[in-house]
């Protein structure tokens, strides 16, 4: 229990600062935009109570508001995927009772669930900071090309995360 | 009551993510700019401390371009230096006769030198972190120019950081003018390149060339007259066929951007004061 705690401490302060320090400046071709931190939202424990899966990633995204000066955009994005992540895994993967370990990756869930449910939450992400962006500029066209871009290059960098990450187990 | 309490526990997640979602809606639809709090925006202790670190290794990468613009604008500086040179010389001998000094209070804008800690272009509402604050006296609504142009207005200010307001920010608009001519519009950003901006609302009756240069017009007490901004690149018509739209390329590098100056401008609350008072007449 303490292990996971700290596991996941460690995990919230990496991703986080990289978040700020690297992926916050890269912009792909001036539209995609990496949000990396959201694995961490994507790999919290299912056995966790939603109350705290909710908290846990609107700090989160507020972390991410304050160093990127984008107040309220990435705690109101997370804050909506924290809320629909299990009702997605649960459409995906019913039969959640056989879980050998209670964090979703490519090795719990099985390769063909994982991206899907990886991808739509990706997908959530990205439409929902996009839109929040288009009160500012309305373009419809660049939004759609933003929100594909950005969803791709998350997704495939995320992949490669999980690889990573969830090898340590 | 065990009801009710019942029922606040069933659905306490709903609850909590209405709460969420409030707080966050609370913080990204608090439309002046100006009124940010200062621990939720970059310019706060622990990320200012973090951004300083981080620019500490990453601000040796853009250093042979910053060394060009320097170059550049050295030589350009040497050359003015030697027409004034010459320009003064030719005064002096004119006007020995009467050589009083220059009141100092006159001098009214000088300068704070400032290290960018943290910068972002690809936003929609862009800003910089800069690592002087209230305690080298920075005060918010100050301008900020670097070696090139200019960068934006100070927003947020800490005891030992301060936000910036970039020009790449549709919430900032900049009054300007083409050199030479006294017609102004302002300029804003649209949002599809860090190195292009709109300068809008220019008279229709007025011919422009590509190329001419843009410079701050000096109507407001934020920054001097003449202060370069960009050239021209094209002119598109607006909604209102009254007026010309003007697509400008900027001369400040926002993607490099390393050292910029605080305009601090000696005059503006007597600037300030008799603006109020024309207001209370």
């Amino acid at each position: 229990m303490t292990k996971t705690i700290i596991q996941f401490s460690i995990l919230f302060i990496v991703l986080v600062l990289l978040q700020a320090m690297v992926f916050n400046n890269i912009c792909l071709f001036n539209v995609a935009v990496p949000f990396v931190f959201i694995y961490f939202i994507v790999y919290l424990p299912l056995t966790l109570s939603a109350n705290w899966v909710l908290t846990l990633s609107f700090i989160a995204g507020l972390s991410v508001d304050i160093f990127a000066n984008t107040q309220g955009m990435n705690s109101l994005a997370c804050t909506i995927i924290a809320m629909s992540r299990h009702s997605l895994l649960h459409f995906f993967f019913p039969r959640e009772d056989e879980l050998s370990i209670p964090e979703p990756s490519i090795r719990s869930l099985g390769q063909e669930i994982y991206m899907k449910y990886l991808f739509t939450v990706v997908l959530l992400y990205c439409t929902t900071i996009f839109i929040i962006e288009a009160f500012s500029f309305f373009d419809i066209w660049r939004m759609l090309l933003r929100i594909f871009c950005s969803t791709l290059l998350t997704f495939l960098l995320l992949l490669g995360l999980d690889s990573v990450v969830s090898r340590h187990d | 009551m065990r009801n009710l309490l019942d029922f606040f526990l069933k659905y306490s997640k709903w609850f909590i993510f209405i709460i969420y979602v409030i707080i966050s809606c609370m913080l990204l639809f608090n439309g002046n700019p100006y009124q940010h709090y200062i621990y939720l925006t970059s310019a706060n202790k622990v990320s200012s401390l973090v951004f300083k670190t981080s620019s500490m290794v990453t601000s040796y990468f853009h250093l042979h371009d910053i060394n060009e613009d320097l170059q550049r604008r050295n030589a350009s500086l040497e050359s003015e230096v030697i027409c004034l040179n010459k320009e003064l010389a030719r005064y002096r001998e004119e006007a020995i006769a009467d050589s009083l000094s220059r009141d100092s209070s006159l001098v009214q804008f000088d300068f704070i030198i400032a290290h960018v800690i943290s910068n972002s272009v690809s936003r929609a509402n862009n800003y910089i972190t800069i690592e002087k604050g209230r305690l080298d006296s920075i005060k918010p609504e100050m301008g900020v120019v670097d070696q090139n142009g200019v960068v934006g207005i100070i927003n947020v200010v800490g005891d030992h950081s301060a936000r910036i307001i970039s020009l790449l920010n549709p919430k900032m608009r900049l009054s300007c003018k083409v050199k030479g001519r006294e017609y102004f519009g302002s300029l804003v950003w649209d949002g599809k390149s860090p190195h292009e901006a709109i300068l809008e609302e220019m008279p229709r009756h007025e011919k422009f060339k590509k190329g001419d240069t843009i410079v701050t017009s000096g109507y407001s007490a934020v920054f001097p007259e003449g202060i370069p901004v960009g050239t021209i690149i094209s002119h598109e018509k607006e909604h209102d066929d009254n007026f010309y739209a003007l697509r400008i390329k900027l001369f400040t590098d926002f993607t490099t951007l390393s050292t910029v100056r605080v305009i601090r401008n000696n005059m503006k609350d007597e600037l300030m004061q008799l603006q109020e008072g024309e207001e209370n007449d």
